[in-house]
């Protein structure tokens, strides 16, 4: 396809046919009308907390992603890059919002929404965060675009298809969230891929800096991964060994051959950080930029 | 989507927070555009014929796109820039929509030059700027550029969109019906953008009467950009002296009525 033709995919014009007008039509905060968070979460300060605190991961990395696409806005070389960038902007103020409306619907009140995310917002997230904007703020749009879409929303990408699967049948009300979002984020990654890799080829010194920047921010991400499993795990476990005392069935999620809602935190982990790398290895290699593997978090 | 407008449903019942939640929220400006939008893409239905057009009236139209392009450039670059000064999330999640529209406009401005036969609109739009225009663009993202959150909404919000408003919907009034309706979508943006600035810098002048001295010096400094864009106006829509509108006074009326200056 011709990159006219690629970038007339991501006009305002099609986005408002596909994603407005689309998948989102008839949804409100990204679910069905009247869906609720489940009463047993709810009622499970455990639980909650243990939701709350997933969910400002979310926000965090939504903030991000917010302030790098309508940061990049400026430094795109065409309109329709501009275009599509705006469009991106939008769907990222549309996921801010509708997990902050999630951290409401958990118990948050609105005048503590940012002081909590804030406090529970993970470091090497807020680090992640930092190295990306960085590019940003300098006008750097090929390292901002890679960092963007193909890093940041690679891991996003993987981080909200988990988390689907293992709510569909528990969180409904959350797992139609996530539904919109991977769309949208399917749709980050793709111009990603495609226009950088014109841009890559036109520019081959840039090469070395980005594969740095990837490394750094594949460091801060594994790093988060780490500490949101450790902390998350004691909650499942005891959530896992309540159910199984009162005869409940958590059901099961196949996720990438693996049935999360059996395998252990670790291995949850493992699967996830792995499933992350090898996107990152596919897409980067698409554009002409090598992975570069990360030191080893502590 | 779906928002909260059932007949009953009036926003200015609400509370100062949830009215602002409310009105800066996905939904509402999702319920907003869809009603103007649907059934035509890029702006204008793809039913309706264009009129025959002679040279010269088809060559100034596109000196007048174009120059419509350099103004919604503008408010696309900014309002990008200000997402990130934004002093709150409903402000944020505002801005957001405001990107996307800005760049709509951009782009069915860009599609009317292409039915009208230009065949690179982006390097027309340069060819044909308003140098008067260019100068307000510079200015603007400098506010941006220096964190000067005031100052760009002033700029952007109220000044821009006023000048916009003003001469869109004079435009509009004397338009081919293509454009007039490409013109009409991109008005019921601009009222909601000028409402934002409107509201918010209102909001603060409340808190800080002294602010309005330096809005008045900003519009001191800006006013005569806007109105020698007039001019370049009236010329690019052929306009006689006798016909000329009086579009610098209603723009001036206009950012007056606000009442942020004065």
């Amino acid at each position: 396809m011709a990159e006219t033709d690629f970038l007339a995919q991501y006009s305002i014009q099609r986005w408002l046919e596909m994603c407005p007008q689309g998948y989102l039509d008839e949804t409100t905060y990204g679910h069905e009308p009247g869906l609720t968070e489940p009463e047993d979460l709810l009622a499970n300060d455990d639980l909650r907390e243990a939701s709350i605190a997933l969910t400002v991961q979310l926000i965090a990395g939504e903030r991000a992603a917010l302030a790098a696409s309508s940061g990049l806005v400026n430094a795109a070389p065409d309109h329709a890059s501009k275009a599509f960038l705006a469009t991106q902007t939008l769907d990222e103020a549309r996921h801010v919002e509708i997990f902050t409306r999630r951290l409401i619907d958990l118990g948050v009140k609105e005048e503590d929404v940012d002081s909590t995310v804030n406090d529970l917002a993970n470091p090497n997230l807020v680090k992640f965060a930092e190295v990306l904007l960085e590019k940003v703020g300098n006008g750097d749009f090929i390292a901002g675009v890679v960092g963007q879409n193909i890093v940041l929303e690679g891991m996003a990408f993987s981080v909200f298809e988990l988390l689907q699967a293992t709510s569909k049948d528990l969180n409904p009300k959350f797992a139609q969230t996530l539904s919109g979002t991977i769309a949208d984020e399917r749709r980050h990654v793709g111009f990603g891929e495609n226009r950088i890799g014109s841009l890559i080829r036109e520019h081959p010194e840039r090469k070395a800096d980005i594969e740095r920047m990837q490394a750094e921010m594949s460091y801060h991400m594994l790093a988060t991964f780490t500490d949101v499993f450790r902390g998350s795990g004691p909650t499942m476990d005891r959530e896992r060994q309540a159910a199984a005392a009162e005869g409940r069935d958590l059901g099961s999620a196949e996720w990438h051959g693996t049935d999360v809602m059996a395998a252990s935190t670790e291995d949850i982990e493992a699967l996830l950080a792995g499933t992350v790398i090898n996107e990152f290895k596919t897409r980067l290699g698409r554009i002409g930029i090598e992975y570069q593997d990360p030191k080893v978090p502590a | 989507m779906t928002a909260d407008v059932s007949p009953a449903f009036e926003p200015h019942q609400l509370d100062e927070e949830e009215f602002l939640r409310e009105v800066h929220s996905f939904s509402f400006w999702f319920e907003a555009v869809e009603g103007y939008l649907e059934g035509r893409p890029y702006g204008a239905d793809p039913e309706l014929a264009d009129e025959p057009m002679d040279g010269d009236d088809r060559d100034r139209l596109i000196t007048t796109l174009c120059n419509y392009c350099v103004g919604e450039v503008t408010a696309l670059e900014a309002s990008s820039g200000l997402v990130r000064l934004a002093p709150n999330h409903h402000s944020r999640i505002f801005l957001a929509t405001q990107v996307a529209d800005e760049a709509r406009h951009v782009e069915v401005f860009l599609r009317r030059l292409d039915d009208l036969g230009v065949l690179d609109g982006e390097a027309e739009v340069r060819a044909r700027a308003n140098p008067r225009l260019e100068e307000f663009r510079q200015r603007v993202l400098e506010m941006v550029d220096r964190g000067d959150w005031e100052a760009a909404v002033f700029a952007q919000n109220v000044l821009l969109e006023s000048m916009e408003d003003t001469v869109f919907r004079f435009h509009a009034s004397i338009a081919d019906p293509v454009t007039r309706q490409v013109l009409e979508g991109v008005i019921a943006d601009e009222r909601r953008h000028l409402g934002f600035g409107e509201n918010d810098l209102g909001r603060r002048l409340a808190r800080d009467p002294a602010g309005r001295e330096r809005l008045a010096a900003i519009r001191a400094e800006l006013d005569p950009l806007v109105l020698g864009s007039f001019d370049g106006v009236y010329r690019d829509l052929g306009l006689s002296r006798a016909d000329q509108p009086s579009l610098g006074r209603d723009y001036l009326a206009a950012v007056e009525r606000l009442g942020l200056t004065t």
